[in-house]
C-alpha cells in the first residue's frame, strides 16, 4: 500500500503547470499522474517520491489536497495481464475508484496504480493470487 | 455591569422626555446649517452663521430641560411622534452639500473630519467638535464595558485608522475606558498574530471577513488561537454578516464575538451594540433616535416589522442629522432585554436597501446566500456572487471555496457538493443559481471591506 495525493483543481489554463512548478521547486519527483475532470473542475491524482513533503508544499500554496491510499500492483507487459488483475478484484466484488498504469520498461513490467476504498481486502486477494505489490519504499523510488 | 447605569436603564418615559428635549435642541441647532436652514425656513432662523452651541456643557443632564430655541421657531415638537412630519435626509443630500452644507458651527470649533468611502461623486464628510468626539468615545467605552471589557484588558484594534471611523472610534473609546490599546490597524497578518501572542491581547476589533481570513494564517504558522492566545472577546462590524459567520468566528477562536453597528454619518461605531445576551443590538437612544420605515413608501412601520433604519442625532453638535436614511435593513426586537437595559434593540443588519438584488423579478439579499452557504460544512469560508445577463435572463452565479478539511480527494464528492449547494440555495432564494467550486484563496480577498457582489448587468452596481 502507498499514498498518492489528490488535488482539487479548477479547469483553467495554467493550473496543472502551477502544481508541477511547486513540486519541481521542492525537488519532488513525480512517479505517476492522472486527471479526472467534470468540466469546470477536476481532481488530479499524483504519485510522488515524497508524498508528505508534497502535501505540505501544496497546502502552503493554498491547494486543497487529500491523501488517498493506493495499491500498486506489478503486471507483466503482455496482452491480458491487466485483465487477469482486474478479474481477481471483480470476482471478489472489489470496486475500483480509479486507476492508471505506468509501463516501467518496454517489454518488461507495468505498474498499475489502483485507488480502492477497500484496499486492505484488495491487497489480500491480490497477494493470494501471487500478484507482486509494491511496498512504500519501492513505490516512491519507482 | 453598566458603564452609565442611570442612562442605560432609564425607564422608557424618562428616556422619551430626555429624547424630546434633545431632539428639539438638535432641530434648533440643525437650522444653523445651510442645508437645514433652507429646509426649515419659515420660522425665525435669524441665528444664521453665529450658532452659539459650541460651548454647551457635556453633562448628560444638560439636555433634559427646554432647549434654548429662538423665539418664533416653527419646528418645536411637542411629542416624539411629530418627528415623522419632517422630511428625511439622505446620503445624496450629504453629497450635494459637500463640504460644509451641514456644518452648524464655525470651522474653528471643528477638530476632526471623517469621510465614508464613496466610489461615485463627492465623498460624505462628517465633522466633529471636541464634545462630539467626547460623546463618541464615551459611547464606545459604554459598548466595550457592556460586553465585559475592563481596564486590565489588552485591546488590539485591527480596524483601519484614518478617514474610516472604525479605528479611531474604538481607539478613543478604549482609552476612555482605560484599556491599553494597540493601534495596529488592519493587515500584515503575521505581525497581527505576533502581537496577539506576545502582548497577550484579550480583546480585538476586526472585520468579520478578516477574522476568517486571519485564521488561515494561524493554520499556516501552526498556531491554535484557542491554545496559543489569551483572546476572549472580539467586536465585529462594518460589513453585513450572518449569525453563522459570527458563530464560526467564535468557534474558530474560542471567544465571544459581539456585533457592533454604526455609520460615519452618525459618528461611526457606537450607535448600537450587543450586550452580553448577544440577542440584538441596543441602540443608544440617549444619543440617537431610531425609526424603522418602509424603504419604498417612507412610512414608519409597526413595531417589529423589518425595514430601513432611520436615525436622528440627539447630541451631535457640529453636524446634527434629522431622520437620516441609513439604508440598513433591520427591525426592532420585541420585548425587554434580560440585561436590564431599556434602550431598544435592533436585529442584526440583514442588508442594505440598495443592496437588494432583483434576479428575474425575485428579490434577493446577499446575506441569504451567505447564510445558506455557511450552513454547508463542505463549503469553505469565502464566496463571491456574480450576476450576468444571458439571453435576456438574469443569471446568478455563486463561486464557493471548498473546505479542505472535509475533502477526501474524489471527483464524486465534489459533484455531490455542487448539487447540494444548488439545491440549498434554490430552497432559500427561489432562484436556481449556478454554483462554481473554486480553489481556496482563488477568490479576491482584501484586508479591508470585502466586496462579494459583482453585478455585470449593464454597468456594475451593488458592492457591499
Amino acid at each position: 500500500m502507498g499514498v498518492q495525493l489528490s488535488v482539487f483543481l479548477e479547469n483553467k489554463p495554467g493550473k496543472l503547470e502551477a502544481i508541477t512548478k511547486i513540486l519541481s521547486q521542492a525537488g519532488i519527483n513525480i512517479r505517476g499522474i492522472s486527471m479526472a475532470s467534470e468540466g469546470e473542475f477536476g481532481v488530479l491524482k499524483v504519485l510522488v517520491n515524497k508524498p508528505g513533503k508534497a502535501h505540505e508544499v501544496l497546502k502552503r500554496e493554498h491547494f486543497t489536497v487529500s491523501e488517498r491510499n493506493v495499491v500498486v500492483a506489478i503486471v507483466d507487459d503482455r496482452p491480458g495481464a491487466l485483465h487477469d488483475l482486474l478479474l481477481t478484484l471483480s470476482s471478489q466484488k472489489i470496486n475500483i475508484e480509479d486507476c492508471y498504469g505506468i509501463v516501467l520498461e518496454e517489454g518488461g513490467e507495468a505498474a498499475i496504480v489502483l485507488d480502492i476504498e477497500a484496499y486492505p481486502q484488495a491487497e489480500k486477494v491480490l497477494a493470494q493470487k501471487g500478484t507482486r505489490l509494491l511496498s512504500d519504499g519501492e513505490l516512491y523510488s519507482l | 455591569m453598566y458603564w452609565e447605569k442611570e442612562v442605560e436603564t432609564m425607564d422608557r418615559s424618562a428616556l422619551a422626555g430626555l429624547q424630546l428635549g434633545r431632539l428639539n435642541e438638535s432641530l434648533t441647532r440643525a437650522r444653523g446649517s445651510a442645508f437645514y436652514g433652507k429646509r426649515f425656513a419659515g420660522g425665525a432662523s435669524s441665528e444664521g452663521a453665529q450658532p452659539a452651541y459650541a460651548g454647551t456643557p457635556a453633562q448628560p443632564g444638560g439636555y433634559a430641560g427646554t432647549p434654548a430655541k429662538p423665539a418664533g421657531s416653527s419646528i418645536e415638537l411637542s411629542g416624539l411622534e411629530e418627528l415623522t412630519d419632517l422630511p428625511f435626509t439622505t446620503k445624496d443630500d450629504l453629497r450635494n452639500a459637500f463640504p460644509y452644507g451641514f456644518l452648524t458651527v464655525d470651522l474653528q470649533e471643528v477638530i476632526r473630519l471623517h469621510s465614508s468611502s464613496g466610489t461615485t461623486g463627492n465623498p460624505t464628510v462628517v465633522f466633529h467638535t471636541p464634545r462630539d468626539i467626547d460623546h463618541w468615545g464615551n459611547l464606545i467605552a459604554r459598548c466595550m464595558y457592556t460586553t465585559g471589557v475592563r481596564k486590565q484588558d489588552v485591546f488590539q484594534n485591527m480596524m483601519g485608522y484614518g478617514l474610516f471611523t472604525g479605528g479611531l472610534g474604538f481607539h478613543y473609546g478604549a482609552e476612555k475606558l482605560g484599556v491599553m490599546t494597540i493601534p495596529i490597524g488592519p493587515g500584515n497578518s503575521k505581525r497581527q498574530i505576533w502581537f496577539l501572542k506576545h502582548l497577550k491581547a484579550t480583546v480585538i476589533h476586526i472585520l468579520p471577513s478578516y477574522a476568517l481570513r486571519l485564521y488561515s494564517f494561524f493554520e499556516e504558522m501552526q498556531l491554535d488561537p484557542k491554545k496559543d492566545l489569551h483572546l476572549r472577546i472580539a467586536f465585529i462590524g462594518a460589513e453585513p454578516h450572518s449569525e453563522e459567520i459570527r458563530r464560526k468566528i467564535e468557534e474558530l477562536y474560542g471567544i465571544k464575538v459581539y456585533n457592533s453597528y454604526g455609520l460615519s454619518e452618525m459618528c461611526g461605531p457606537g450607535v448600537a451594540f450587543e450586550c452580553e445576551c448577544q440577542v440584538g443590538l441596543h441602540v443608544w437612544e440617549d444619543h440617537f433616535y431610531p425609526e424603522i420605515i418602509d424603504p419604498v413608501s417612507g412610512e414608519v412601520l409597526p413595531e417589529g416589522e423589518r425595514g430601513e433604519l432611520v436615525l436622528t442625532t440627539l447630541t451631535r453638535e457640529a453636524m446634527p442629522l434629522i431622520r437620516y436614511r441609513t439604508r440598513d435593513l433591520t427591525r426592532f426586537l420585541p420585548g425587554e432585554c434580560p440585561c436590564g437595559r431599556t434602550h431598544r434593540r435592533i436585529d442584526r443588519i440583514t442588508g442594505r436597501s440598495d443592496d437588494m438584488l432583483i434576479i428575474n423579478g425575485v428579490n434577493i439579499f446577499p446575506i441569504q446566500i451567505e447564510k445558506t452557504l455557511m450552513a454547508i460544512p463542505e463549503i469553505g469560508r469565502n464566496y463571491l456572487i456574480e450576476i450576468n445577463k444571458e439571453n435576456f435572463m438574469d443569471r446568478l452565479s455563486v463561486k464557493v471555496e471548498i473546505n479542505e478539511e472535509v475533502f477526501h480527494g474524489t471527483l464524486a464528492e465534489l459533484e455531490k457538493l455542487q448539487i447540494k449547494a444548488v439545491a440549498a440555495l434554490r430552497a432559500e432564494l427561489g432562484v436556481t443559481p449556478n454554483v462554481k467550486l473554486v480553489e481556496p484563496s482563488s477568490l479576491p480577498v482584501s484586508e479591508g471591506k470585502v466586496r462579494r457582489v459583482y453585478d455585470y448587468r449593464g454597468g456594475e452596481q451593488g458592492g457591499l
